[in-house]
């Protein structure tokens, strides 16, 4: 099999490589990764690759299970499999991306597996710079904040004394602005973080009509203030889904805030439930102005103002709700006409029954 | 169950100002203000408060320190907790309660209802949950 690897190709990487046969036997190490490991090439030839991938792991919890998992690909052949490792040296910690595939004989049965180390630590030190600036940023602008909104609540409450009609008109402004910038905060730290890849999920498996309709009674009386009823139609049968259901909500939230503040009075605003191909898919559809296809692009954009009126949001939102999508692994997208309205449509991968 | 005394870590002037004042409105009697946790663990040999508010960030030492020695100290131990803080990531809310806390508030709170929540968080303790 040795031979049949474009040894010249795998011998240029700087990323490491590791081969080994259907006994887990080593059968190449690449020039990178004997480097790294402090042996010549071909030392390892023909040793178990647990021991060599022991060396990897030295120091690491629980490397015995590492270990088991990492070789576990014997039990399913064909699976490729991807982890982040933790390789410490001496004084020197690096992070590598581990990843494997199975390698084929001529006549495409497994014969053996490909080992590829990618040093990430780089990427993970710009990960850890990340999470620091989205912690001061936090607080530092939440402190000043708490003084500005809380010297102005509590002088609207008239706990300060009386006011003229003209000094509460001005501190209402304030009062509103202070509340539009804690959520501006708010949003621009948990987009952050969700980019970051520092949002865990806690995935349950759930049926979405559920969180639809708590996320119904979230905004029911934002609905009756603009006069929008809203209503759900939904197929039977419908696959359950794997979803953090807070984040879900969240996004399901979003999509109906946005229809209610586009629709027109005595209109309704429906959303859609039901199975396609694989996927449960949602469908938030107003009866509003809708979107010029020109600015269609747009609508998931930071801070992007899709039509003439502003409604007070923060910009943010749909940006927030299509990186929330795209973390659950589904999809998310517009469709809409001038004068007819507009629907958000989102997917997320459908549990087998 | 009313709300009297309340001693506060907070190395803020102002945000000490806030908090005092929207506690008063609510009826609390004595709000007692420290600058930092070294401040608020003296001052319980004279001050017996129904609860603590500890900011996080704070210099000498920080509200999850504080609020670890409050644990650790058998005449302390059940004086309620509760963090008032601009630490609003998730691992920090877990590390104030790792440490012990009744509860969480994050900055900017609504000084409205600071005292609703404080004493929320203390009705349910009493009902163990």
């Amino acid at each position: 099999m040795k031979e049949k690897l474009p040894l010249d190709i795998l011998n240029s990487l700087t990323s490491g490589v590791i081969a080994v046969d259907a006994e887990n036997r080593v059968v190449f190490v690449n020039r990178a990764m004997a480097r790294r490991l402090n042996v010549q090439p071909t030392d390892w030839e023909g040793r178990h690759a647990a021991e060599l991938l022991g060396q990897i792991t030295t120091h690491m919890a629980a490397a015995q299970d590492e270990m088991t998992f990492r070789l576990g690909w014997a039990r399913e052949p064909k699976a490729k499999l991807s982890q982040e490792i933790e390789w410490r040296t001496g004084s020197e910690t690096l992070h590598l991306r581990e990843d494997s595939a199975p390698l084929r004989d001529a006549a495409g049965n497994v014969a053996g597996r490909l080992f590829l180390y990618h040093d990430i630590s780089r990427e993970k030190s710009i990960d850890r710079m990340k999470s620091e600036f989205i912690a001061v940023a936090s607080h530092e602008l939440r402190t000043p904040m708490t003084s500005i909104k809380g010297s102005v609540d509590l002088i609207l409450s008239g706990f300060a004394g009386e006011i003229t009609a003209d000094s509460q008109e001005l501190l209402e402004i304030a009062q509103k602005s202070c509340d539009r910038l804690v959520r501006l905060i708010n949003d621009i730290l948990d987009l952050a973080k969700i980019e970051a890849g520092q949002v865990k999920l806690h995935l349950v498996p759930m049926d979405l009509t559920d969180i639809v309709e708590h996320a119904i009674r979230g905004v029911r009386s934002l609905a009756d203030q603009g006069e929008v009823v809203l209503h759900v139609e939904r197929a039977d049968g419908l696959p359950h889904v794997d979803v953090d259901k807070d984040r879900i909500e969240q996004v399901v939230t979003n999509l109906l805030s946005n229809a209610i503040k586009f629709a027109p009075a005595k209109s309704i605003v429906t959303v859609d439930l039901r199975a396609e191909e694989g996927w449960v898919q949602c469908s938030v559809i107003d009866r509003g102005v809708g979107i010029a296809e020109a600015d269609l692009p747009k609508v998931f954009g930071k801070f992007q103002q899709v039509g003439a009126k502003k409604k007070g949001g923060t910009g943010l939102g749909l940006a927030i709700t299509q990186a929330l999508i795209a973390e659950h692994h589904g999809r998310i997208w517009v469709e809409s006409q001038l004068g007819q309205g507009t629907s958000f449509i989102f997917r997320l991968p459908a549990l087998p029954k | 169950m009313s709300i009297l005394k309340v001693l506060l870590a907070e190395d803020d002037p102002d945000i000490q100002k806030v908090v005092r004042m929207s506690l008063k409105m609510k009826g609390v009697k004595e709000v007692v203000v420290t600058d930092n946790g070294e401040e608020c663990l003296a001052r319980l040999s004279d001050f017996a408060p129904d609860v603590i508010l500890l900011d996080v960030m704070m210099p000498k030492l920080d509200g999850y320190g504080t609020c670890r020695k409050l644990k650790e100290n058998p005449a302390t131990r059940e004086i309620p907790v509760i963090f008032l803080t601009a630490k609003a990531q998730h691992y920090e809310v877990k590390q104030g309660m790792d440490v012990g806390a009744l509860g969480y508030l994050i900055k900017p709170f609504d000084p409205m209802t600071l005292y609703d929540q404080i004493s929320e968080l203390l009705a349910n303790r009493n009902k163990g949950t």
